[in-house]
């Protein structure tokens, strides 16, 4: 078989060895089977590895290669020398995987988190499934296979559209959050009501627990709507504040990000029900610029009403996000505005910029260049 | 019997390079029951028609002298089309579709006609023709009205890259080799162009297998001189929405996996 070029390297590769100790990356808790050798896994196709949830059952990540891998040089090359001296370069690089991303972290919790609800809920499709979309031509599959092999990482569903939008197909599968590098893709995916956000490397990048996926969300114009914000950027703080006084009692409307807390949030009651809230591997918090005893009420009650939980609700009343985000370390946390998402990266955090709302036409630093 | 016309409107096609595509005139043509005109109305095959002939054009573009194209014939299979033979020519006329020539056979002998022709794709509405065709080593492909939409004026040929074939369904062992020779060709005719604005694209859905079935399939298509496109790997997840997405105006089933055996 053509793959075993790439054995000697996964075997070698000290990621396998982790993760034998942690978790079995595909959810399997095979005990004895995991002395053997990882790469005889595909000799017998599927039969050996748990199937993949159907769409519709499954919260459907998806991730671009982009985010999932770094992949500056290449773009370089596509940006500098064009499409064809690109696909060639990653023709003939094709057996050396491509180095970790920002959202790689995010994808190996997931995958922890899938491990637990197997053991948990053996016959359930209500599991993370990932799925790669990537506008790149399927001439680099083959390296982003080999690359996801080297990995370990659990992916078997992914689409290479080759040049043209990735939309129809993010509905087609369901996809409860999209991860990309390009805002504009971002951008078209809110638009098409799915919950998406713009991810960049950053500098340094703080280690993140191996054993809980630890999302953050900024509350309006994320979780909420951008209704408030409006107010704020119009009229100023007093009126802001005078505004969700008044309005306290009245619902927030919903915001992009929405409808992925609540699938975390059904998927962290399956662990409640097995008398595992101590110890669940979801956890999530809410770290927004509201103040507790104010305007942060109106956010509470409307989560309440929503029937949402969150594990941690941070009201910082203004202050910066960074250093508290610094002490959560979550996988991913979600910002509309680029200005905290930029501060996040500076400390180490992995954010991710929700192009929605207000804040877009009046941030004065916001670039698109930004995203690698 | 079969005769066998020459298109004098259309330039005849080099055969030793060529490649040749037959469709059934009951794919180029819809005749309805109150047609009392000369002139049949298009039939599901039109669209792919029409990129089969953008390509012959591009191709000639990239080269005046290219040979490697696409040689397109009408085949009547059975004695009722057979007998409509000037109706048949002078609406391939009348649409000045790209055809070189047109042979009337039924449906005893029209299986003679595609080997006589060196057929190597076969286009039909029926069912019970893929299946005669088949068996005799040549790829056959059924067009229904899916195909009748696709809006795409590239030819787009879509690849099941699938380890399970059933056997009802599957490919003639037959076929294998002829479906591999004609792939081949049509990688060669995408090299002619670059990754964007070509008339031609591959792309490749694996539907059941995951990740290395899809990598083998890659794989194995580039040994044979064809670079996919686009690829897709459900690993069991509905094929419906995914194939109204990629609208592909047919799809090889020939055993393209590494898996297969």
């Amino acid at each position: 078989m053509v793959k075993m070029s790439l054995d000697p390297v996964q075997v070698m590769s000290g990621q396998v060895k982790e993760l034998k100790v942690a978790t079995s990356s595909n959810g399997d808790s095979r005990g004895s089977w995991e002395e053997k050798e990882e790469f005889d896994q595909d000799h017998l196709g599927l039969t050996t590895k748990p199937k993949p949830p159907k769409p519709e059952n499954a919260v459907t990540i998806a991730v671009s290669s982009r985010v999932l891998f770094r992949t500056e040089r290449e773009q370089k090359v596509f940006e500098q020398q064009g499409v064809e001296e690109y696909l060639r370069y990653q023709i003939e690089h094709e057996n050396e995987p491509f180095a970790p991303g920002p959202a790689f972290p995010f994808v190996k919790a997931l995958e922890t988190v899938n491990a637990r609800l197997r053991e948990l809920y053996p016959q359930s499709e209500e599991l993370f499934d990932i799925v790669l979309v990537t506008y790149n031509h399927a001439h680099v599959g083959i390296r982003l296979i080999n690359t996801i092999n080297h990995h370990n990482l659990f992916i078997e569903r992914f689409c290479m559209t080759g040049g043209s939008s990735p939309i129809g197909y993010l509905k087609a599968w369901h996809t409860n959050l999209y991860l990309s590098a390009d805002s504009e893709k971002v951008r078209e995916a809110l638009a098409e009501g799915i919950a998406a956000a713009t991810m960049f490397m950053p500098e340094k990048l703080t280690e993140v627990s191996e054993s809980q996926l630890r999302v953050a969300f900024d509350g309006d114009a994320v979780l909420f709507s951008d209704e408030s914000e409006r107010i704020f950027k119009a009229h100023g703080l007093d009126k802001f504040f005078e505004h969700e006084k008044d309005n306290e009692d009245t619902l927030l409307d919903h915001g992009p990000l929405k409808g992925f807390l609540e699938a975390l949030g059904k998927l962290q009651k399956k662990f409640y029900a097995k008398g595992q809230r101590l110890d669940c591997p979801i956890r999530t918090y809410l770290v927004t610029a509201r103040s507790a005893a104010s305007s942060g009420i109106r956010a509470l009650k409307t989560l309440r009403a929503w029937g949402l939980e969150i594990d941690e609700a941070l009201f910082l009343a203004g202050a910066p996000k960074g250093p508290m985000l610094e002490k959560i370390r979550p996988h991913i946390y979600f910002d509309d505005q680029m200005f905290h998402v930029e501060g996040a990266a500076e400390m180490g955090t992995i954010a991710a910029h929700v192009p929605y709302g207000i804040a877009q036409k009046h941030n004065p630093k916001q670039k698109t260049s930004v995203a690698k | 019997m079969v005769s066998t016309i020459q298109n004098t409107d259309v330039k005849q096609k080099d055969a030793d390079h060529a490649v040749v595509v037959a469709i059934t005139s009951h794919a180029a043509f819809e005749s309805g029951a109150d047609d009392g005109d000369e002139v049949y109305r298009e039939g599901v095959a039109f669209p792919l028609l029409q990129a089969l002939q953008k390509v012959n054009e591009r191709l000639l573009e990239e080269n005046p002298a290219e040979s490697l194209l696409f040689d397109v014939i009408l085949i009547t299979t059975d004695s009722q089309q057979q007998q409509q033979s000037s109706r048949v020519i002078s609406s391939t006329r009348h649409y000045g579709l790209e055809v070189s020539r047109f042979c009337f056979s039924s449906e005893e002998d029209f299986i003679e006609s595609l080997q006589k022709n060196n057929v190597k794709l076969f286009l039909t509405t029926d069912t019970n023709e893929v299946t005669q065709a088949s068996q005799t080593g040549v790829v056959s492909v059924l067009l229904d009205q899916q195909t009748a939409v696709c809006p795409s004026e590239q030819l787009r040929v879509m690849f099941c890259g699938d380890a399970v074939i059933r056997p009802d369904t599957g490919p003639m062992p037959l076929t294998r080799q002829a479906a591999q020779s004609f792939s081949t060709q049509l990688g060669e005719m995408r090299q002619k162009f670059g990754m964007f604005d070509s008339p031609l694209s591959f792309i490749l859905v694996t539907s059941h297998g995951g990740r290395e079935s899809c990598r083998g399939a890659l794989q194995m298509l580039r040994s044979r001189g064809v670079s996919v496109d686009e690829a897709y790997c459900l690993a069991g997840a509905p094929r419906g929405p995914m194939l109204s997405l990629v609208q592909p105006h047919f799809l090889l089933r020939d055993g393209y996996s590494s898996l297969e055996e």
